[in-house]
């Protein structure tokens, strides 16, 4: 049973793992921008469903449509008014503005909200559920029954509607897409503002799991990395796959190398997976 | 020429005039303040303990500055705090308390925030012969060092677990094991190593211990283990985003258990806010708290008066850690002006052979530097505050067992 509640737990954290990730690795997969905001967007999307919940009682899975909606156009503004203005330049131009975008925005949270940790207490905390010894937290799996609806949300998105299939053909060529009349540069927009949505939407949602401070910014866009090249960059499914893997493994490795190495072994496996396969599980060539 | 000469004499002679006047008047300046330097982690992880340390000092120096400022000899110097942010990066700890001591010229140094940071930064201070006070460093790692500058505020580790141990075993005979959960980190793991020491001293099993690393963001397979073990105390360290994800995964995962204990945390009341009913009967330690009772000297006097400064000042119950950094203050005065100089072996030897007491408790340092003369209060929260259950003398409540 304890092996059983340890996959368990392994997987909701990985559904969460799996959310942190999704947008950053949209955003780095079609723009080959690595969105060092990624982290205070998420924070960003906390504080939002903190004060919904706090001043006008509104639950943070219902929350996630209003920070969602704010990150959107948050991300779109910031790509298509400063981003798309160095977007050819070679990667390490953008990452160093999103870097220097995030110093600005990250102290701007610290002046305003401070670094103090807040936590948003539910008052009808849906508790815990015994299904024969297995121990269910209620609330962290609706949260991440509502991140696979959200992922699964953007997958269809991107495979369904004729925007995302512009977002994939700007993925798969972005010459050939501009030359086939596609907006290259509102698509560069509209898909930065879906990494932050997903960013924002994935803050609702640890609202109600983790403290909130700006400092915690860092831990999320960490573990983002991480996920994005076990799983793969720029694909849906990868980013599950590399959540998922990396909440399962951390569990298991806290059971057999003690809490202190838990990300030892998800390590070593990332090691791994960059000398074998630099592609990561799901991802496909050229993406490494 | 002749009057062009003229004319470059005169400014020249304006110019070193204006300079002269600016000189003195600087020199006036520094003659009048004892400056202070404090490297702080501002920003960063442990931005809200080094605002905190903040708060307290400053609530000194406005206080002080305010009754006319630090008597030396027959004249009295204004305080000036220089604080420099070290961005929670030890390593920048050590290069700001340098910086504060060779470009800042500061007089006297208090320590960066913990044991870890203390540490390393006290071979700076140790270097230039500087007096520094350490306000939040407790291990005695620290302090045994043979380091003859380094003065600091809060008791050995053993002295906050011992008396829980003894009390929890008084009152509730039938615990028999311990799990400890703790940061790895240098104070979580150092008093976490202590609690080991004081169950085996009063021969209390140890069914888990294990370290958890810093940044963890789910705590469930060790918990999930503790509650196999089921242990009748759990002791879990770390700082406040680190305890308020223990205490809610521990009720995701319906880990009960009659006695939990967390260090460092629940004195603080972000963690009270963040835990909710969750934090009803937790018990903690710390070096200081607002029900103590001294008739303290220097300028705060009593503890009821300086709870009153404080929450006139911040709106805000004080808590350890701030009472800390203002008694490291009031200690710095006293001893500048028991010392009647600003001469760094002097004011060395005061604090060295003070013995006095203020809000903040009896104050004596141990021949290492440490304090020796405190007595940690152990408290439990319970509707929503933290009351003092040892020492009896200040005891507000009896201690009370059951974590659901």
């Amino acid at each position: 049973m304890l092996y059983l509640q340890i996959l368990l737990n392994g997987l909701l954290l990985g559904g969460l793992y799996a959310l942190i990730a999704v947008g950053f690795s949209l955003v780095w997969g079609v723009l080959n921008v690595i969105n060092i905001l990624h982290g205070t967007f998420i924070v960003l999307g906390s504080y939002i469903a903190y004060f919904a919940h706090l001043y006008f009682g509104i639950h943070p899975f219902a929350s996630v449509i209003i920070s969602g909606s704010v990150l959107f156009c948050l991300g779109y503004v910031i790509q298509a008014g400063i981003i798309n203005r160095v977007i050819a330049a070679p990667v390490l131009m953008t990452l160093t503005l999103t870097f220097g975008l995030d110093l600005l925005l990250n102290n701007a949270m610290l002046i305003a909200f401070t670094a103090d940790y807040r936590k948003l207490i539910l008052t009808d905390s849906l508790g815990s559920y015994d299904l024969w010894g297995l121990i269910l937290p209620l609330n962290r799996v609706a949260g991440v029954g509502l991140a696979a609806l959200l992922t699964f949300g953007l997958y269809r998105l991107l495979r369904d509607s004729n925007i995302g299939r512009a977002i994939v053909a700007v993925r798969m060529d972005r010459e050939a897409a501009t030359l086939m009349g596609v907006r290259v540069n509102r698509i560069n927009a509209v898909t930065f503002a879906l990494g932050a949505l997903m960013a924002g939407a994935a803050g609702s949602i640890f609202s109600i799991i983790y403290p909130i401070s700006p400092i915690n910014s860092g831990l999320f866009l960490g573990k983002a990395f991480v996920i994005c090249i076990l799983g793969g960059l720029g694909s849906v499914p990868g980013a599950m796959i590399g959540g998922i893997a990396l909440g399962v493994i951390e569990s298991y490795g806290a059971l057999f190398f003690g809490p202190e190495h838990s990300t030892t072994l998800a390590f070593v496996i990332l090691i791994a997976l960059l000398i074998f396969r630099p592609t990561g599980i799901m991802g496909r060539k050229g993406y490494e | 020429m002749k009057k062009r000469a003229l004319f470059t004499l005169a400014v020249s002679t304006l110019f070193v005039g204006l300079q002269a006047v600016g000189g003195s008047s600087s020199v006036q300046a520094a003659e009048k303040t004892i400056k202070f330097g404090a490297p702080l982690p501002l920003t960063g992880a442990l931005a809200p303990e080094g605002i905190k340390i903040q708060r307290g000092l400053n609530l000194w120096m406005d206080t002080a500055n305010a009754k006319g400022g630090i008597k030396v000899g027959n004249e009295r110097y204004k305080i000036k705090i220089i604080y420099q942010d070290y961005q929670s990066n030890t390593p920048r700890a050590v290069q700001t308390a340098e910086k504060l001591i060779t470009d800042d010229k500061v007089n006297f140094l208090f320590s960066p925030f913990g044991s870890g940071a203390t540490k390393a930064a006290s071979g700076v201070s140790e270097k230039y012969g500087i007096p520094t006070i350490a306000s939040t460093a407790s291990s005695e790692a620290v302090y045994n060092q043979g380091y003859k500058y380094l003065f600091g505020t809060f008791t050995p580790n053993i002295t906050l677990t011992q008396p829980l141990t003894n009390m929890v075993i008084a009152k509730r005979p039938e615990t028999k094991t311990v799990a400890i959960l703790a940061r790895n980190d240098f104070f979580p793991l150092a008093i976490a190593n202590v609690m080991k020491k004081s169950a085996a001293k009063r021969n209390l099993k140890m069914v888990f211990f294990e370290k958890y690393a810093i940044g963890t963001m789910d705590h469930s397979s060790a918990l999930v283990q503790m509650k196999a073990a089921k242990p009748d105390w759990i002791f879990a360290t770390g700082y406040l985003n680190d305890l308020i994800l223990i205490r809610n995964q521990m009720s995701e995962l319906g880990v009960k258990v009659p006695v939990l204990t967390m260090v460092a945390g629940p004195a603080y009341k972000e963690f009270i806010d963040g835990t909710g009913k969750l934090a009803e009967n937790i018990t903690s330690a710390a070096w200081w708290h607002p029900a103590v009772r001294y008739n303290g000297k220097g300028v705060m006097g009593k503890t009821e008066n300086f709870n009153k400064l404080f929450k006139a000042k911040y709106n805000l119950v004080p808590d350890y850690a701030e009472a800390s950094a203002t008694a490291a203050g009031i200690i710095f005065q006293l001893a500048i002006e028991t010392a009647g100089t600003l001469d760094h072996k002097k004011v060395r030897d005061a604090l060295a052979t003070m013995d006095t007491e203020t809000f903040f408790g009896p104050i004596k340092f141990g021949a290492n530097g440490q304090i020796s003369s405190l007595k940690p209060p152990v408290f439990q929260i319970r509707g929503g505050k933290p009351l003092v259950v040892y020492p009896d003398v200040i005891k507000q409540i009896d201690l009370k067992f059951g974590i659901k």
